[in-house]
């Protein structure tokens, strides 16, 4: 392994090419590419690639872009695309398409607010309008959890009991834009640790018609047949993580990450880079002899519903952090895990860090303040931080 | 031997290091940041390092940041308290960039100045300095406007923290970045510090740190950027007008653009007073018109010149009659205009409108001169030049009809009058010395068109052979079909593509039936007591002559064609002889054994342009000129320098729609061709005008309001108003105009 300072863009780029060198021996790799700020770049480094059986193809949509991915994949490649924002709602009617055909594209979103007006920085919003379309979604703290989580994307969701396409999603500029020291593996090891894809719904030359006209009882089985993927996805998770480790030598992250839990009756749960700073807020309440710990949902679907409400059992107070708005309920993390919670237990969401907010300790000390001062929760409040 | 800034911990303070950088876009700030990244990473430290990345553009304020730390930096905020700062453009330096800094901190500034005179702005801190521009130029890293200093500047800051030149070559080995190098050893030389001051730090500005966390009870009411955008700027709009091509293409010196433009905002009567003020002969020229304007139209190259010639002549046919007299002038002037054509008429218009009285000599029993005998009614009808001559008149033009000038009397004008202009034509007639050429049945062709033109018996039968490529043999050939003959063949020693008559009357005579013959040259006529026959001799073209056309070469190859009549269209000239004894022209004025007289000589004996345009700018000029010389104060008209005109490629086309000239509505060839009326009707309406780019000039077309990013351009007395305190200098409106009716200056 090297070590490379990279910007996780470029780490992501690095990825998807050994990635896609490893599926050299069986049908190779493909991609459908369009720019959109922040991941521009990650598109860029990947077009310069040199891979052995693989097409990068520059269109003209992040529409198109996804559908050559669905191509490529429907006929056995290996297939990377990465998007932003607005580019993902553009991408979105065939983002369901890619889902539903159970086609395991793997595709590097970096988190950035949706406009207008318009914004480049981060937020989760864009692809957590995604949530139902069908993807496994991984949500990284820093460019080597990219990278590791790019490559295990592919062993996941081309497992024939997964079959599903994957969505790493990273923070924009935080991550897409910072470098970092980063270890890329050699090719080998990826070789080894990615067998080639041989998907069983593949077109062939036996005809046959993919995506035709479903009648209710085959819909309704179809889509169960889904959350049935989806379901068992955490258990092959599980496998995939001992791979890794056993090929890389360093460990991929829990579906569910917790920080100084083993005490803690109070619990502040975030995604991404915000638990970074989280970390520091625990650090120093712990110095003080507050009994507080720290949860990152990294697998945000399928949701570990079962490891959350095990991380969450026995806690008395939990702040949920929402790098997002859904207008109407409020954040959608706090929507999903406010369920999870034991009851009896105050869950007080926060909706922080809108529109790139730099979301420093100062704030996430108010939010434990809060939280630890309220008599009783209610519905999400916003936390400006600017 | 300068100290390490945390002596007594190595590099980083507490285990930990923070810096952040200040540069403006274009400098390499951020990649400064990355540049400091793998130094230390080479120094065995885990970092960090990113950019604040916005809708950002070259100059503006940019911030980067790098951390060091023994153990994994897992902190992703921005840089709020950095242990040391760097400042890529002393421009930048102020209270608010260095807030925050840590007391002990270095402060490294790219900056000539020395460190312990800035260290007096900034207590408290390491201020180390380096003229990192002037070390990168003298290296030539970036360009000569644009030198970019972080390779160099990352040297002073090694020097600066004490870490060793081998890790920093050693760094640019790894980054690509070996020619940089030099430089940045340069700046590892030459970095000077000063040890802190004795001060407050917090007094020295302590305000860029955190923004204070609203409370979740507070409300904010987001308010307009306090962030005065307008000092990133080295370049500002500015709307200024251009010469558009057609006005600097218009002999005559017509504001066309305004015309054009003041008819489809504001209608006839507006354009009407636009060319009042340069030409009284707006109907013949929208109608005779080579239109030469629109030759220079910059719609030509996009889908069509707009029908400048066919908009004039619709402002002249539907304009308002005039009626205002002009006041007369101060110290009115009495001018003798010889010769009623083009020339005279302009200069009379001229002189009449500045309140001079003008007395108009004509030989002719109507003034008009060519227009009036030379060109066909079915091209000018004579009402139409009737109508305009009478407004000339009106301005209070004396005519003096019928009265042709002896040299005598042209001796006795200067005594009558205060001036003279003279504007008396092309008199000579270019003539063929070749056998036969004296057989009765060949004739001048202006002589036949004069008859044509008074009424005269001028009937022609069988087969008319004209010789010739201009306007004159275009109208002797029409002419002659019009008077009875059979046939008309034009005969031109050149190419169709050289010939000087306008391009739509050679079209036209094509489809009256004419037939033309090119590369024909006549060597001698036949007959019997009367022309029966032309030979032609075959011409090649030679190499090409001075007017940029093929010179004719004449070959021995002859063939004989039968003909009834010849027409000769060869030119003319002017005919100095007809001056009196003693006068001579030079340079438009005449002087008598040497010295001047208050004479001036107008169009064609003056020029020789040929044109009917040319005729009117040439009789205003000459008739100003007269009036500077007798002392008034008149501008006097200079044809503009086409060079100098909008070209195309600064007209963004793109904002344009594509739509076809419309065309003049012409009477059937098949009919037309028997009676001497209008073929021309004039365009059907004056959408042409609204073709119009207007090249140069604004239109309030609001392209630059709605392009502008700041959004700090409104609509202001008529045109706009630019708020320059925000205007960062983009350029984007003076881009996107689609006229060119902006530009950019340096500040």
């Amino acid at each position: 392994m090297t070590q490379e300072l990279l910007t996780a863009n470029h780490a992501s780029a690095l990825a998807a090419t050994l990635a896609g060198r490893a599926n050299r021996s069986a049908r190779g790799f493909g991609a459908g590419v369009y720019p959109i700020t922040p991941q521009t770049e990650c598109i860029e480094l990947l077009c310069k690639q040199d891979i052995e059986k693989g097409h990068v193809v520059r269109v003209e949509s992040e529409h198109s872009a996804m559908a050559v991915c669905i191509g490529f994949a429907i006929g056995g490649s290996r297939t990377f695309t990465a998007s932003s924002s607005n580019g993902l709602a553009y991408m979105a009617e065939n983002v369901f398409a890619a889902g539903f055909y159970r086609l395991p594209i793997v595709m590097m979103a970096v988190n950035r607010t949706l406009g207008p007006p318009w914004n480049i920085w981060v937020d989760h919003g864009d692809t957590l309008m995604l949530r139902d379309a069908g993807w496994i979604q991984f949500y990284c703290e820093d460019n080597q959890e990219v990278a590791d989580t790019i490559l295990a994307a592919y062993r996941l969701g081309e497992d024939a009991r997964v079959c599903l396409p994957v969505m790493v999603c990273q923070d924009a500029f935080v991550l897409s834009h910072t470098i970092a020291q980063t270890d890329m593996p050699e090719q080998a090891l990826v070789d080894k640790f990615l067998p080639p894809l041989d998907l069983k719904h593949r077109i062939s030359l036996q005809a046959r018609t993919v995506g035709g006209l479903d009648g209710a009882h085959e819909n309704e089985l179809h889509r169960w047949q889904q959350e049935t993927a989806m379901r068992g996805t955490e258990a092959v998770y599980a496998e995939v993580q001992t791979a890794f480790e056993e090929v890389f030598g360093r460990k991929l992250p829990d579906a569910v990450v917790p920080y100084r839990m083993d005490d803690a009756e109070f619990v502040i749960v975030s995604m991404g880079t915000t638990h970074s700073t989280v970390r520091h807020v625990i650090d120093a309440a712990r110095e003080r002899g507050v009994k507080v710990g720290a949860l990152r949902v990294r697998l945000f679907r399928p949701l570990p519903v079962q490891a959350l409400e095990t991380w969450l059992e026995g806690r008395t107070r939990i702040a949920v952090l929402d790098r997002d708005l859904c207008p109407g309920l409020g954040g959608i993390l706090w929507s999903e895990v406010r369920p999870l919670a034991p009851q009896g237990a105050l869950v007080q969401g926060y909706v922080m860090g809108l529109g790139g907010g730099d979301i420093r300790p100062a704030n996430i000390e108010k939010v434990l303040a809060d939280l630890l001062a309220r008599e009783k929760s209610e519905r999400p409040v916003l936390l400006e931080v600017g | 031997m300068i100290a390490s800034p945390f002596t007594d911990q190595g590099l980083l303070r507490d285990g930990h290091l923070e810096i952040r950088l200040h540069g403006r876009g274009g400098q390499g700030g951020v990649t400064c940041a990355k540049i400091l990244a793998a130094l230390f990473a080479r120094t065995g430290h885990s970092v960090q390092a990113f950019g604040d990345y916005a809708g950002e553009r070259s100059g503006a304020p940019v911030r980067a940041y790098m951390r060091a730390s023994d153990t994994e930096v897992d902190n992703r905020n921005k840089i709020y308290t950095p242990d040391h700062l760097l400042v890529l453009d002393p421009t930048l330096l102020g209270d608010d960039i260095v807030g925050g800094l840590k007391t002990g901190g270095t402060l490294l500034i790219n900056t000539p100045d020395a460190p312990e005179q800035v260290a007096l702005r900034f207590p408290g801190y390491r201020v180390a300095t380096v003229d990192a521009t002037a070390i990168a130029r003298r290296h030539g890293i970036g360009s000569r406007s644009v030198v970019i200093v972080n390779t160099t500047l990352a040297g002073a800051f090694a020097r600066a923290v004490d870490l060793p030149l081998d890790a920093l070559a050693a760094t640019y080995d790894s980054l690509g970045l070996r020619s940089n190098l030099p430089a940045a050893k340069e700046a590892w030389t030459a970095v000077r510090m000063a040890e802190p001051l004795a001060g407050d730090v917090a007094r020295a500005g302590a305000v860029a740190g955190p923004p204070s966390v609203i409370a979740l009870t507070d409300h904010t009411v987001g308010a307009p950027t306090g962030l005065k955008t307008g000092s990133w700027r080295t370049q500002a709009p500015k709307y200024a007008e251009h010469l558009a091509p057609c006005n600097a293409w218009c002999p005559a010196g017509n504001d066309v653009v305004g015309f054009v433009q003041a008819l489809a905002q504001k209608g006839e009567a507006a354009a009407a007073a636009i060319l009042d003020a340069t030409t009284p002969l707006a109907g013949v020229c929208g109608r005779v018109c080579p239109a030469p304007c629109m030759d220079g139209c910059n719609r030509r190259e996009y889908d069509g010149a707009v029908h400048i010639r066919g908009l004039e002549r619709w402002i002249a046919d539907h304009r308002p009659k005039l009626t205002a007299v002009p006041a007369p002038a101060a110290n009115p002037k009495h001018v003798a205009v010889v010769g009623g054509g083009p020339a005279g008429l302009a200069a009379a218009h001229t002189l009449a409108k500045l309140g001079h009285k003008a007395t108009l000599f004509d030989a002719e029993t109507a003034p008009g001169g060519v227009l009036r005998t030379g060109i066909p009614g079915y091209r000018l009808p004579r009402d139409v030049l009737d109508r305009e001559v009478e407004a000339i008149l009106g301005l209070g033009v004396e005519l003096k009809a019928n009265t042709a000038l002896s040299k005598k009397d042209l001796e006795e004008l200067p005594q009558r009058f205060d001036g003279v202009v003279l504007a008396t034509g092309l008199q000579r007639l270019t003539g063929l010395e070749v056998p036969g050429a004296n057989l009765p049945g060949i004739e001048q062709g202006i002589a036949f068109l004069k008859r044509v033109n008074s009424g005269e018996p001028a009937k022609l039968t069988g087969h008319v052979v004209v010789l010739g490529g201009g306007n004159t043999a275009m109208d002797c050939a029409r002419s002659a079909l019009r008077a009875g003959a059979s046939r008309v063949t034009v005969a031109y020693r050149r190419a169709r593509e050289d010939m000087p008559a306008i391009a739509e009357e050679v079209h036209e005579a094509e489809d009256e039936g004419i037939v033309f013959a090119f590369w024909q040259a006549p060597v001698g006529f036949s007959g019997t007591g009367r022309v029966q026959g032309i030979t032609l001799a075959k011409v090649e073209a030679g190499p090409p002559d001075e007017s940029g056309r093929r010179r004719p070469v004449v070959t021995s190859q002859h063939e004989l064609l039968a003909c009834d009549a010849v027409l000769l269209a060869l030119g003319q000239g002017r005919d100095l002889s007809l001056l009196p004894e003693g006068w001579s022209l030079e340079t438009g004025r005449i002087s008598c054994n040497g010295a001047a007289l208050p004479i001036f000589a107008a169009g064609d004996v003056a020029t020789g342009d040929g044109t009917v345009t040319h005729a009117i700018g040439d009789g205003r000029r000459a008739a100003q000129r007269l009036l500077n010389a007798l002392g008034e104060a008149v501008t006097i008209f200079e044809r503009p320098d086409r060079s100098a005109a909008v070209p195309v490629t600064d007209i963004r086309l793109d904002h344009f729609t594509r739509s076809e000239p419309a065309a003049p509505i012409l009477e059937s060839a098949t009919t037309r061709a028997h009676h001497s009326g209008e073929v021309s009707r004039g365009l059907a309406s004056l959408s042409e005008a609204h073709r119009c780019m207007s090249c140069g000039h604004c239109t309030q077309c609001d392209t630059c309001l709605v392009y502008c990013p700041e959004g700090i351009i409104r609509r202001k007395d008529g045109s706009y108003a630019v708020d320059y305190s925000f205007c960062k200098g983009c350029g984007i409106c003076v881009s996107e105009c689609p006229r060119k009716a902006m530009e950019m200056s340096a500040q």
